[in-house]
């Protein structure tokens, strides 16, 4: 079997050495449809890599419920407020919502007067936000040093502080933080944690970082923040449902919740990063499908190009089809023998075409610090998609060589 | 050896129908070296094709060898023509880019025969037709002689039982043509069927029984 198939393919190359100018061409469109297909994978998967694993610093399942601005008819008695206070969180935390795995109270830092962040002679112009206990694991934030809050830590109002990188280095420099004291405003707060750095570039870099510097953020128990405000509101709640899937519900959940404690007053919107997630894969979706169509082009092209040389080529080889049927072959002989001859060259096509997005993938992962690297997966399914093309097009040609009559054939001027 | 009866051919040209074949009936025993001989367009090479199993019948019967081949499929006519029949033709039809080596192992690529035992045998067939000195040669490299002696080894090399000849000396010199009937002569005393069509009355009488065709029929048939 080996043999049979080493026979047809020496054959096989002779074919290519004659018609070399052509088979470049055909093997240059291949090439340059599978290097393309090979651009758009490694592309839209450093792509999807990227965007999701800064969408992820979000936390995935994250919810966010808040008061609906729009709410403010006339008719309705309060018009101010956050909407949300610490009954209302009371309830929510009670096991209300079965689709919710955690939440947490936020409250801004909105004093009245600018409050001053200073360590000793060290300013920062963090975002300082009250959280829960629960903030972090739901956020995906990290504490690299130090601990996370406990339950003490906002039950009994504790001055602790966990700070973002920056502001972590502009309160306290290259040294650590654990343990040093800062003040917001007159009050003195004890750093015990400090977070990850989180990249937000890329989203950042279109205008979707949700308005933080993840980076720049002092989180402090929402019930010390409360207090020194000096109200019990919470301005947003941010949740992570049980499921990606389920964040619709939690957040209806949680809207119940608060309209049966405050319907008459207060309406209520959500935001679910669920909903971020499908808009971002339908744009990747979006970029891959491009980048497929125009590699579907150019695999078109070689495609036809191969058809053309094949086509050309049983033409100029009809009386050498007679003779060969005339010794014998059969017809699948014949068909095999010219369909080797286009899955030959499409392959090599694939093969340059594999070498060139290679190449191009590292580079670009070089040059963008993705993680390109080329799958096992993508290389199969470009090889596999040039040997199809090659006898896609290869096999009506090869076909009508199969069925000449060996007379007409050999009669073939 | 060969059997037809009442062979009936004609080829469609648009709405006419032209006839051939009319009606042939002829047997040829094993060993037998015949010429086929008559005017331009009496049918010479559609009978040869025939016997051959190159081509089908309208009407009539074909056995060769004892198997009857007028209602094979292509695929049984191949392995036929692979192990049973060797041709030579008028313009030695010999593949331009490969050796004449390797053009004479062609049919064996399609016998699976070992790449060892290819090369072997195709050298033997050059060997026999004298030429194996030239076997790396190109075709465009050789002379009409030399390259009708290549495919003389290629029809050979499968050693068959059949050998039909389409003017094998029509594109040569009546010198290299009588060197071509001499090999002919050799291969048939050493058992091979010879079937031949030709124009020539000198490369006729190589055989030892000459058919006129005249109008698709068998005008004449001597000796055998
Ligand atoms: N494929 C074909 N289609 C139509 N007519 C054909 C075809 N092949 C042969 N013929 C006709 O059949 C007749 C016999 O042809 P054939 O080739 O057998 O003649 P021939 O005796 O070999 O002639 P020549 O000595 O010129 O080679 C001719 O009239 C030819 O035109
Ligand atoms: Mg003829």
């Amino acid at each position: 079997m080996l043999i049979f198939f080493v026979d047809r393919f020496s054959l096989a190359l002779y074919a290519l050495k004659d018609n070399l100018r052509r088979t470049l061409l055909s093997i240059l469109g291949i090439a340059i449809g599978i290097a393309a297909v090979m651009a758009v994978g490694t592309i839209s998967k450093g792509g999807n890599y990227l965007i999701f694993s800064e969408l992820e610093t979000f936390g995935l399942n994250s919810v966010w419920v808040f008061r609906d601005r729009g709410d403010k008819d006339p008719h309705r008695r309060v018009r101010e407020g956050s909407g949300i206070d610490n009954d209302d969180y009371q309830a929510l935390t009670g096991g209300c919502c079965p689709a919710v795995q955690r939440i947490s109270a936020v409250v801004h830092a909105s004093f009245s007067k600018r409050a001053v962040i200073q360590a000793i002679n060290r300013y920062s112009n963090a975002q300082v936000q009250g959280v829960d206990v629960t903030l972090t694991s739901i956020a995906n934030d990290v504490v690299i040093q130090g601990r996370p809050f406990r339950a003490r830590d906002i039950t009994s109002r504790r001055a602790v502080a966990i700070l973002g990188p920056t502001a972590a280095e502009d309160l306290f420099g290259a040294a650590s933080a654990i343990g040093r004291e800062f003040r917001i405003g007159n009050r003195k707060f004890t750093v015990i944690g400090v977070l990850e750095a989180k990249s937000r570039d890329f989203l950042a870099s279109i205008g979707s970082s949700g308005g933080q510097d993840a980076n720049n953020r002092i989180l402090i128990p929402y019930t010390i923040l409360q207090q020194m405000l000096g109200h019990k509101q919470i301005n947003f709640l941010h949740a992570e449902a049980v499921t990606q899937t389920q964040a619709d519900s939690a957040a209806q959940q949680l809207i119940a919740v608060l309209k049966r404690h405050n319907g008459h007053n207060y309406s209520y919107k959500s935001e679910t990063m669920a909903t971020y997630i499908t808009t971002t894969e339908r744009i990747l979706n979006g970029v891959a499908m491009i980048g497929i169509i125009a590699a579907s082009v150019s695999l078109l092209v070689g495609g036809m190009g191969i058809m053309n040389i094949m086509s050309t080529s049983v033409l100029e080889r009809t009386r050498e089809i007679g003779l060969r049927k005339a010794v014998g072959a059969r017809r699948s002989d014949i068909l095999l023998q010219f369909l080797l001859e286009a899955v030959v060259i499409s392959t090599l096509g694939g093969l340059i075409g594999l070498t060139l997005g290679t190449i191009a993938s590292i580079v670009l992962a070089e040059v963008t610090g993705f993680p390109l690297a080329p799958s096992l997966t993508v290389i199969v399914i470009a090889l596999v998609v040039s040997v199809a093309v090659g006898i896609i097009s290869g096999y009506l040609p090869a076909r009508r060589a199969a069925r000449l009559h060996p007379v007409e054939a050999l009669r073939y001027e | 050896m060969i059997a037809l009866s009442d062979i009936n051919k004609s080829y469609r040209v648009g709405e006419l129908v032209l006839p051939v074949l009319r009606g042939i009936t002829l047997k040829v025993a094993a060993g037998e070296f015949v010429a086929i001989m008559g005017p331009s367009g009496s049918g010479k090479t559609t009978l040869l094709n025939i016997i051959g199993c190159l081509d089908s019948v309208d009407a009539g019967s074909y056995s060769l060898a004892g198997e009857v081949v007028d209602r094979a499929s292509d695929d049984d006519l191949a392995r036929i023509r692979n192990r049973h029949i060797g041709f030579v033709f008028q313009l030695f039809n010999l593949i331009p880019r490969i050796s004449a080596l390797r053009n004479v192992e062609l049919p064996m690529i399609y016998s699976d025969v070992s790449p060892a035992e290819r090369r072997q045998r195709a050298l033997h067939a050059l060997q026999r037709m004298a030429i194996a000195d030239r076997a790396d040669h190109a075709p465009s490299q050789l002379s009409g002689g030399q390259q009708q002696r290549v495919a003389i080894a290629r029809a050979l090399v499968n050693t068959p039982e059949l050998l039909v000849a389409d003017e094998p000396t029509g594109s040569l010199d009546s010198g290299t043509g009588r060197e071509i009937m001499a090999l002919f002569g050799e291969l048939n005393r050493a058992g091979t069927t010879i079937v031949m069509v030709t124009h020539e009355e000198e490369i006729a009488a190589f055989a030892s029984r000459i058919i006129r065709l005249r109008d698709g029929i068998i005008a004449t048939d001597e000796g055998g």
